[in-house]
């Protein structure tokens, strides 16, 4: 009891000091200005790949009346169809002529980490042509931009937010044992674990305080989408995520102070941690994924690709070098009773392209397959670094993460499947496309990652990192029972 | 005298541990990445040449097809590694490597390796240019911080001045020093770099190689070497070590971690990269409009394909097609590379504020893995498609066009395949780098010139003890 109070009174003096020598408001005004310019980048980024996604959905709906209206002009004998661009033909409207699109919502904690979403699209358009003519799209972005990466929140609170703390924690004690004041303050009945844990206190809570609660309100204030009741949970997690984080490395300033070294050696030996938890480790953890769980070879793929197709175009060679007869006769192209012609050479795609992705799933499948080995590897490695555990934590709960693109590759993959077997009939036997069937294509519906695996995996890296910091402030309290104050 | 202040301030450099814990272990990253990156880049060549010539084999080895099926087939091409990609990898994970020359439309260069890599990747891929760009100056910050302020705080300046040692010597004696661990450190990596990189160059890139390494030797020691002067500049002018510890990390925040991000941002916002999809859109509405025009002048009709052009007209109605698509494909993807250089001319100017930007994109361009040689290669490979596609048009225009009706039944003589010859894609020489990145030597040369101006201003006016 009388120790909580004496806890009290360090924290009102210190916060009192800090105020008065303002550098915990300067900290805490670079932290403001800082977090704004981040959430302003995440914010744009997310509103980037919203608008992608209302473009595609708008022409979907523009391609879906027009191709009524062409159908309807055809019917009335007002247009003439052509080979290649006829809505009755199951051909165009199967290879990409529906303007179908798979796509990817971004989720309202979105802008808290661009992630992954730079690069990997997250729409893709679907035709019944093989996977490997549209799987491989990227999304265009700066090469640049790509390889600085981006100022966002996950970044300033995995590599800057540990400065921060530092700079208002690194002399905790030496500097007042420099000053000659750390004697007069152990002649008060007050020792130095409290007198530690006070100075800790206040400057944890202003500096944690701001980086877990600020870019929430913002995130509430310009992102309807984050207002959810739904969404509480994941921006609740992020909190505690940023606070499990910032605690870490309060825990080592706390360790550090607790060793009884110097100032100057005190800065220089949280530097060097920084530098290996934040920039090596992390590097070299990404090289030994690499080595350990290297990505299959594009180069075979892409030659067992090209192996295939050969293979497939001698397979339908007289199908492919069937004619088009439409010139000779018009009327091939328009819809008789609910049947239509399929020139060889369409059905010869068709066959062409089923065959290529039955013989290349194997091969891709390898690909999604390694990444998601390298991802356990990370989850498993992980502990190593506390920024890996945050950084991939952040990409998660900002539905940016390599996992959930892995999902939605895999979702697009299945639809793909599903569009291809829906036209396999009507390609093979000549069906007509009507208006009904225009109107009740296939559609693709998104299904989110459960929201379990997302909200444990982050309540497990929140609860890693708590491990963490206890484990160093166990260490701290030891050491500091051996503090020589002289 | 030199040789005495160096060597007093090296003795301290290795007796405090600095120099050996700080510079082994950049010592370490090094030559670890060196290594790793030779052995991943010997496996991709290899493959990559091989890939090709199996390619271009089955390409040979069509037999008596119709010659429009045999541009569906078409073939890859893969970029080669430049040899020096073992040193820094510069945009190639972000860029790809391979493109698909086929029928109709202008490839892009596809998979991306940063694509098959983890969220992890982007906390920046162990290179030697990294360890080079983003760790030598923060060890030089370490070894070099409190080379005036100590000096200043044990007194022994006071007595330094007073026995008339000249301040300007005395900077260059501390500047000496810190160049002679840094090189210390640094050589043996950059001979195994170097050595690796001449060892896997094509026959006859082995002088390119030597001259380009010397090129990065003289960037990466110019900008080191302005690292080194400003160190001691702000440590001449802060009172005591801590506070030049402290400015000297915000600096290195600021200029490292930061600017390349806020300054690459601003280059983004200044000239706007298009979304994939209003890209194609861009492509698309630009074919429709000129192709109207095309058909309109050559077969009477209005829309590509209409069922009004005989098949007797495919062969020439090809070319018209091609030849538009060119010309729309030159000046999109014109626009879009345009777009990406102007956003890194800025940033190179802009390195004037953070010099790592400038020695990165020289280091990048000297590596031959920046995007302006991304962009040769994209352009020689569609110098290809094109080959691959005149031959097929005009041979149908020669021998399909007469069949009439019965365009599709006609095969081509299996010698006509001979005459696409092999891709072939030398790596751009030096002056190509150059030629385009001088800006960056001019920046990195200010940059190394006016740190020594500071540092000078700095010692002979406010040292003060």
């Amino acid at each position: 009891m009388n120790r909580m109070r004496t806890l009290r009174t360090v924290i009102r003096h210190e916060l009192r000091t800090l105020i008065a020598d303002r550098s915990l408001a300067l900290v805490c005004a670079l932290l403001v200005v800082l977090i704004g310019y981040a959430f302003y980048n995440g914010m744009a980024a997310a509103e980037n790949r919203d608008r992608a996604v209302a473009a595609v959905l708008a022409s979907e709906r523009q391609a879906i009346e027009s191709n009524l209206e062409t159908l309807r002009r055809i019917q009335a004998g007002q247009q003439r169809p052509g080979p290649f661009a006829n809505p009755a033909n199951p051909a165009t409207i199967g290879s990409g002529g529906a303007g179908r699109y798979a796509v990817v919502p971004t989720i309202g904690l979105a802008p808290v980490a661009i992630g992954q979403g730079d690069m990997i699209p997250n729409y893709y358009s679907i035709g019944y042509g093989s996977k490997v003519s549209f799987m491989y799209d990227s999304e265009i972005e700066s090469p640049w931009n790509l390889l600085n990466g981006h100022f966002d929140l996950a970044f300033l609170i995995v590599f800057l937010l540990p400065f921060l703390v530092f700079s208002l924690s690194y002399n905790l004690l030496s500097s007042e044992r420099e000053a000659g004041t750390l004697r007069m303050l152990l002649s008060q009945p007050l020792d130095l674990a409290t007198l530690l844990t006070g100075k800790v206190v206040v400057r944890a809570t202003a500096i944690i305080g701001i980086a877990a609660i600020f870019p929430i309100v913002l995130l509430l204030i310009f992102r309807p989408e984050a207002r959810g009741a739904e969404q509480f949970a994941g921006a609740a997690l992020w909190m505690a995520l940023v606070t499990a984080y910032g605690l870490f490395w309060f825990a080592l300033a706390f360790l550090v102070n607790a060793l009884g070294r110097s100032s100057a050696f005190n800065a220089l030996s949280l530097m060097a941690c920084w530098t290996l938890i934040v920039l090596v480790v992390p590097v070299l953890l990404n090289l030994a994924v690499g080595v350990a769980e290297p990505a299959p070879s594009r180069t075979e793929l892409t030659n067992r690709t090209l192996a295939i197709k050969a293979e497939n175009l001698r397979r339908y060679d007289q199908l492919f070098h069937g004619d088009y007869n439409y010139v000779a006769k018009p009327d091939a192209l328009l819809a008789k009773d609910g049947r239509i012609e399929m020139p060889p050479r369409t059905r010869a795609t068709f066959l062409a392209d089923r065959d290529m992705d039955a013989n290349i799933d194997v091969l891709l499948k390898r690909f999604d397959d390694q990444l998601r080995a390298q991802q356990q590897l990370i989850d498993r490695l992980g502990p190593v670094s506390p920024a890996v555990i945050a950084y991939e934590g952040f990409s998660s709960l900002a539905g940016n993460s390599s996992r959930r693109y892995l999902a939605f590759k895999g979702q697009v993959d299945a639809f793909h499947d599903h569009w291809r077997a829906y036209f396999v009939p009507r390609i093979l036997g000549g069906r007509a496309m009507n208006e009904a069937e225009l109107r009740s294509l296939p559609r693709w519906t998104w299904r989110e990652l459960p929201n379990q695996q997302t909200r444990g995996d982050a309540a497990w890296r929140v609860a890693l990192l708590l491990t963490l910091t206890v484990l160093l402030l166990a260490l701290g309290v030891v050491k500091l029972q051996r503090y020589k104050v002289a | 005298m030199l040789r005495l202040i160096a060597s007093k301030d090296l003795r301290e450099f290795i007796r405090d541990g600095r120099l050996p814990w700080a510079g082994g272990l950049v010592v370490l990253l090094l030559v670890t990445a060196a290594a790793v990156g030779w052995f991943q880049q010997t496996a991709v060549q290899a493959e990559r040449s091989a890939g090709q010539a199996l390619d271009y084999q089955a390409w040979l080895n069509q037999g008596a097809r119709h010659p429009h099926t045999a541009a569906d087939q078409g073939m890859n091409v893969f970029k080669p590694e430049p040899p020096l990609a073992v040193f820094d990898t510069g945009v190639q994970p972000y860029v790809g490597s391979t493109i698909w020359l086929q029928s109709h439309s202008q490839g892009e260069v596809k998979f991306r390796p940063a694509q098959d890599a983890t969220g992890l990747q982007r906390f920046g891929a162990l290179t030697p240019a990294w360890v080079l760009q983003v760790l030598a100056p923060l060890l030089i910050i370490i070894l070099g911080f409190n080379a005036f302020a100590s000096e200043r705080e044990g007194g022994t300046l006071r007595q330094l001045l007073s026995m008339g040692v000249p301040t300007r010597r005395l900077l260059w004696g501390k500047a000496l020093a810190l160049a002679a661990s840094v090189t210390l450190l640094l050589l043996p990596g950059a001979l195994l770099v170097g050595g690796l990189a001449v060892a896997s160059a094509p026959a006859g890139a082995a002088v390119d190689i030597i001259v380009r390494l010397a090129a990065l030797g003289l960037g990466y020691g110019l900008y080191l070497s302005a690292a080194i002067f400003l160190v001691l500049a702000v440590s001449a002018i802060c009172r005591t070590s801590r506070v030049a510890l402290f400015s000297l990390l915000a600096i290195w925040i600021v200029g490292v971690l930061i600017a390349p991000k806020g300054i690459s941002d601003l280059a983004v916002a200044l000239h706007p990269t298009p979304s994939r999809i209003d890209f194609a859109k861009a492509v698309r509405d630009e074919e429709n409009a000129t192709s109207r025009e095309v058909w309109l002048k050559n077969f009477g009709v209005e829309t590509r394909w209409d069922p009004r052009v005989p098949l007797s007209k495919w062969g020439i109605a090809l070319r018209v097609t091609d030849h538009n698509g060119y010309r729309v494909y030159d000046r999109q993807f014109g626009a879009l590379w345009d777009t990406f250089e102007r956003q890194q001319r800025f940033q190179e100017w802009a390195g004037l504020a953070a010099p790592v930007i400038a020695v990165r994109s020289l280091s990048m361009a000297l590596s031959g893995t920046d995007f302006s040689q991304h962009r040769d290669f994209s352009k020689a490979a569609e110098r290809q498609r094109r080959i691959i596609q005149e031959v097929v048009s005009d041979d149908l225009i020669k021998n399909a066009d007469p069949l009439g009706n019965r365009h599709f039944s006609y095969r081509a003589n299996p010698s006509l395949w001979a005459k696409v010859p092999e891709f072939q894609y030398p790596l751009p020489r030096i002056g190509f780098a150059l030629a385009r990145h001088w800006p960056s030597v001019a920046v990195l040369a200010a940059t190394f010139l006016l740190s020594v101006a500071l540092a000078l201003a700095v010692v002979s006016r406010r040292l003060s003890v």
